[in-house]
């Protein structure tokens, strides 16, 4: 069984930058999973999620049910379909990591039949792999979903302001109330922190694992995506992901 | 009829700092309403809703299931059970709050009673701001589907310049009706990054300038209404505002800002 890592915190702290770096430092095979319909990891990782003929699960879905809508007697239920699906055509499989995409949805409605679909299958693709993270979208409602229900790592990624410091007892209070379970939960702070702002976060009574350094080279890569994963091995943001890993506990493979 | 505007984009860009600065130029009455389950726009006003008897709608709805559990009742009165107690009421603005939940499930039934709400609500202000949760799933959800300014807040990256196209693909694929597309560009833009901005075809606004204020009242949880009216970020945002075709509010004010945009453009 995989350990599930989920990555999350408020807009922009940098949950899918986290997994894009923390990625290439974990022991293989490792599935990341992009939970944010205005996706991005995959471009993050440098990989064209269509051009290697993959679909998010957002276009499958859509393709089977206006399938079955034609089908007349439909033998078939939606989420057994989808679920084929989701292994055929959603499923990036590559030398450094395998990736799935929620994708985002152009019809009317909430995004709760695909996150549906992952978090019936979660466990069962979970029992591939060493590592399994999950880069969630900004803010709450996935936790309310309850789509990864029995974590291993929960990194909270936070950035300098009052907000995140409420963010952190307002997740806590949902994870407990719709019953997600979690070995750990981490604070990792993104660059914006200052000294004196990093005291906040020591102060919460959560374990907290450090900052990820401001990195030039990371802001430029973004700006022009390219693959996080070319970042050099000495720059800023890849010391640091490597150092909070440690400090959870993880065996870095260099 | 209110003006109803929104403010949207991809998390961390800025869309509540914008609707707090903003809310300040526009025209009274005004409404505005934050659609982060992870809220935090009340309290960037400096307002604690709790404190002055406030629930939020997804607090005011849950309330309202628990205590009609068990009494046979099974219609209530959204808008005395609901709305009520959930509008604040205060001498700058109005203010709503959708609110966290704590129990499993998506935010499509709260979200639903706001969408019911804001047709009646728009009547009763001159403008009505919406501060959207990071991402696109309120698209999806069509909570406001009669826009007449959308603002969209932008950092640099190319995710953004992705996010621009997503908005286009799904407000015309939902029909959701906008009459005005604006961008703004965040405090890290640079003026090389801001060409980007000026290339996508839409009508580029400008950029919020880096403001230490701003950043340290957010970290300590100050009210952005206390802001210096010369800050950078808040000159910024009055320029912005002109730009979009906006009266803002103070005479003296818009003197003062439109001069300080004859300069920044150097027009």
């Amino acid at each position: 069984m995989a350990r599930k890592i989920v990555s999350t915190g408020r807009g922009g702290a940098g949950k899918s930058t986290f997994v894009a770096l923390i990625s290439k430092y974990l022991k293989p095979p490792t599935l990341l999973i992009d939970l944010d319909p205005d996706l991005s990891l995959a471009d993050m990782l440098g990989l064209d999620f269509h051009k290697e003929g993959k679909r998010t699960v957002c276009e499958a879905l859509y393709d089977v049910v206006e399938k079955r809508k034609s089908n007349i007697s439909p033998t078939i239920t939606t989420h057994d379909l989808m679920e084929s699906l989701l292994w055929s055509d959603c499923l990036y499989e590559g030398k450094r990591f395998d990736l799935i995409t929620l994708g985002t949805k152009l019809t009317e409605g909430c995004l709760c039949a695909p996150d549906e679909i992952l978090r019936k299958t979660i466990p069962k693709l979970a029992k591939n792999y060493t590592n399994l993270i999950v880069d969630s979208p900004a803010g709450v409602e996935h936790l309310n979903r309850n789509i990864v229900s029995d974590i291993n790592d929960l990194f909270v990624l936070c950035d300098p302001s009052d907000k995140s410091l409420k963010h952190i007892p307002r997740i806590k209070e949902i994870i407990k109330q719709v019953g997600i379970r979690y070995s750990h939960l981490y604070l990792v702070a993104n660059y914006e922190f200052d000294e004196e702002a990093e005291k906040y976060l020591q102060n919460t009574g959560e374990i907290y694992l450090g900052k990820i350094d401001y990195d030039a080279h990371l802001e430029q890569y973004n700006l022009e995506g390219k693959s996080l994963l070319e970042l050099p091995e000495d720059s800023a943001a890849s010391l640091s992901v490597k150092r909070i890993l440690t400090k959870a506990g993880y065996q870095i493979r260099s | 009829m209110g003006k109803v505007i929104i403010s949207t984009g991809r998390g961390g860009a800025g869309k509540s700092t914008f609707v707090a600065l903003a809310s300040k130029y526009l025209n009274p009455p005004k409404l505005l309403i934050d659609l982060d389950p992870d809220e935090s726009l009340a309290n960037m006003v400096g307002i604690d809703l709790n404190e002055k008897g406030r629930k939020t709608i997804s607090g005011a709805l849950y309330d309202v299931i628990e205590e009609n559990k068990g009494v046979g009742r099974t219609g209530y009165n959204l808008l005395s059970d609901v709305l009520q107690p959930v509008l604040y009421r205060g001498v700058e603005f109005d203010l709503i709050a959708l609110g966290t939940k704590f129990t499993v499930g998506c935010y499509c039934a709260p979200d639903a009673v706001l969408k019911d709400f804001i047709p009646t609500l728009v009547k009763d202000y001159e403008e009505v701001v919406v501060d959207s949760p990071a991402g696109l799933e309120h698209f999806n959800r069509k909570v406001v589907v009669d826009i007449d300014d959308l603002f969209v807040i932008l950092d640099p990256s190319e995710k953004s310049i992705k996010h621009i196209e997503r908005i286009r693909d799904i407000t015309r694929e939902l029909k959701v009706g906008y009459n005005h597309l604006y961008l703004i560009g965040n405090y890290k833009f640079t003026e090389e990054t801001e060409e980007y901005l000026r290339s996508t075809g839409e009508a580029y606004l400008g950029k919020i300038d880096y403001d230490p204020d701003v950043k340290q009242y957010n970290l300590e949880g100050r009210s952005l209404l206390e802001l210096p009216e010369d800050s950078p970020a808040t000159v910024c945002v009055k320029r912005i505002l002109v730009k979009a075709g906006y009266k803002i509010t103070d005479g003296d004010l818009t003197i003062k800002s439109s001069e300080k945009i004859a300069k920044g453009l150097s027009l």
